[in-house]
């Protein structure tokens, strides 16, 4: 309910006195409704994006290749100096992700709405400043403590550019995550020359956080059900002892863990096998439409 | 108005904020595509030498002792583990700890920073939280500026003779907090206000964040505290492995 009024009131902000008074109406309350539809917070986890991009048919593409365009496109979607292009990239990249990449639209959706909370808060901020006097090309005005919070044209289309490019960077962000799983994205860290010992690090630590998780959520079922959650205090403290147990167990199974490495014959080197992905014209071609675009884009004024 | 009736409008507008925030209150993370290029560039600049240190102390933890490789990754996913879980909050909001802190206390601030690099890039590939572009800013935040503060703290604590777990719940707290007045600097500084500049600015991002991110200080801190018991109990071997490599501090 909360998102929702928010989303209205930054849509309202964002768009006064540009669009004829019925079209603004229509537009924030659609923005309201999608966010009290959206309202629920599905605890994903991290699971669920692991799961997606495994799944995903963009799965089989070369890696190097989409990591490399996807950074390519974050970087020109926020230095794009008009709010249009960061935009299209937006819709063309979720286009991409749910169609070809056969991501649910539903998964896809709530995804997108786990940002919304900075996302509309700091814009909010963006678009409200405090005036002791009332500023000139101001839009929006209430009188507050002794002087004005205003919205004017200028920080309208600051706000819209920044939406605009987080917008842009988070699709940007998402093809990636959704069709890339992590043990190739370290792959492709080692092909950069990132160092040895980090990109060990990553890829133990992605193997025990799985295991991990499962662990801390049967002790929290047990805790739960020895009433261990029943008043906030008893919860502090509950939380606290398994957070303290599950940190205990963890470093005693790292010890079993190398144990069994160095039976194995470990001299420090891990190394992991990783499949060929060639490079195909589809994915060739489905990212350079928005590199161009964007290319052309950073010259528009 | 009277003083007091401000003083009561004032209040109800705390209140109202402080019940109506937003349902997920995570360690604050700027948004992927929230800053401009410059300033991702400069706070990545910024950790640069943190993590260079980190990346050099980490080679030769692993190298003069193989096994705490394996203790690092534990940690490093446990941090990851518990701040994808929920923690127990006062309004009823979902929140969920950042565990730099615990972290510093263990192994110090350069490897600490390395781990929260990872756990950064992890939260954001997995989690969909926080983000590439904004790496180098959320890193300086979390993983360098906080663990920072939290050791600090603890050293000077230390030196007071404060009660160990009142120092580590004081330190835990305050490092947290810390991050948040520095996420809201970031932001001040990329986008300062028209009349106030980036002090108005700074002040403006520090009230809307306040009522998710103090509470979250606050359990941060009890919560560290709790752990560090828990340890203590559980994992007496481990710790003083970790004691015999001088890193960790909290022994």
């Amino acid at each position: 309910m909360i998102t929702a009024l928010l989303t209205g009131a930054v849509l309202w902000s964002l768009l006064v006195q540009t669009l004829p008074p019925i079209l603004l109406g229509a537009v924030t309350a659609a923005g309201a409704a999608v966010a009290f539809f959206f309202r629920r917070h599905h605890s994903h986890g991290p699971v669920a994006i692991d799961s997606l991009a495994r799944r995903s048919l963009l799965c089989e593409e070369n890696a190097f290749w989409k990591t490399g365009v996807s950074v390519l496109l974050l970087i020109l979607s926020t230095a794009s100096p008009t709010p249009l292009p960061p935009l299209l990239l937006f819709g063309f990249l979720s286009a991409v992700t749910v169609l070809a990449g056969k991501i649910p639209l539903k998964k896809y959706f709530s995804l997108l709405w786990l940002p919304a909370a900075f996302l509309l808060l700091s814009t909010l901020t963006l678009l409200w400043d405090f005036y002791r006097v009332l500023p000139e090309n101001e839009v929006l005005s209430l009188p507050f403590f002794g002087g004005w919070l205003s919205v004017t044209k200028a920080s309208q289309s600051l706000g819209r550019l920044v939406l605009a490019r987080a917008l842009g960077a988070v699709s940007c962000l998402y093809f990636l995550s959704l069709s890339t799983p992590l043990p190739e994205l370290f792959w492709v860290l080692r092909r950069v020359h990132v160092p040895e010992v980090v990109l060990d690090l990553c890829m133990l630590i992605y193997r025990y956080l799985f295991i991990l998780l499962a662990t801390a959520h049967d002790m929290r079922d047990s805790a739960a059900s020895r009433l261990g959650y029943a008043t906030l205090l008893k919860s502090f403290r509950t939380t606290g002892l398994v957070y303290g147990r599950l940190l205990a167990n963890s470093f005693r199974r790292a010890g079993h863990c190398f144990d069994a490495m160095e039976s194995r014959c470990y001299t420090g080197k891990i190394a992991f096998l990783t499949q060929r992905k060639p490079l195909t014209g589809k994915v060739i071609c489905l990212l350079s439409i928005p590199l161009a675009g964007m290319t052309f884009g950073m010259f528009l004024t | 108005m009277t003083s007091s009736e401000k003083k009561i409008l004032s209040l109800s507008v705390m209140v109202s904020l402080a019940i109506c925030v937003p349902q997920t209150a995570h360690g604050m993370h700027i948004m992927e595509g929230y800053l401009p290029p410059a300033f991702c560039v400069f706070w990545g600049a910024l950790c640069l030498p943190f993590l260079v240190a980190g990346v050099i102390a980490l080679r030769k933890l692993t190298q003069n002792q193989r096994r705490s490789l394996l203790l690092l990754a534990m940690t490093g996913a446990f941090v990851f583990v518990i701040s994808s879980l929920k923690i127990p909050s006062v309004t009823g909001s979902c929140s969920h700890m950042t565990g730099t802190g615990l972290g510093a206390l263990l192994f110090g601030v350069p490897v600490t920073s390395v781990l929260g690099i990872i756990v950064l890039v992890f939260q954001t590939l997995l989690l969909a939280h926080g983000g590439l572009t904004t790496l180098g800013a959320n890193t300086f935040s979390m993983a360098v500026a906080g663990p920072l503060v939290t050791v600090g703290l603890y050293q000077i604590g230390k030196k007071l003779r404060f009660p160990k777990l009142l120092n580590v719940f004081l330190a835990a707290a305050l490092g947290d907090l810390l991050t948040y007045c520095v996420t809201s600097l970031q932001l001040a500084i990329a986008y300062p206000s028209a009349e106030g500049g980036i002090g108005a600015s700074f002040l403006e991002f520090l009230t809307v964040f306040a009522p998710t991110q103090l509470p979250l200080a606050l359990i941060e801190g009890i919560l560290t505290m709790v752990v560090m018991v828990g340890l203590q109990s559980y994992a007496k071997p481990e710790l003083s492995l970790l004691n015999t490599q001088r890193r960790g501090l909290f022994l």
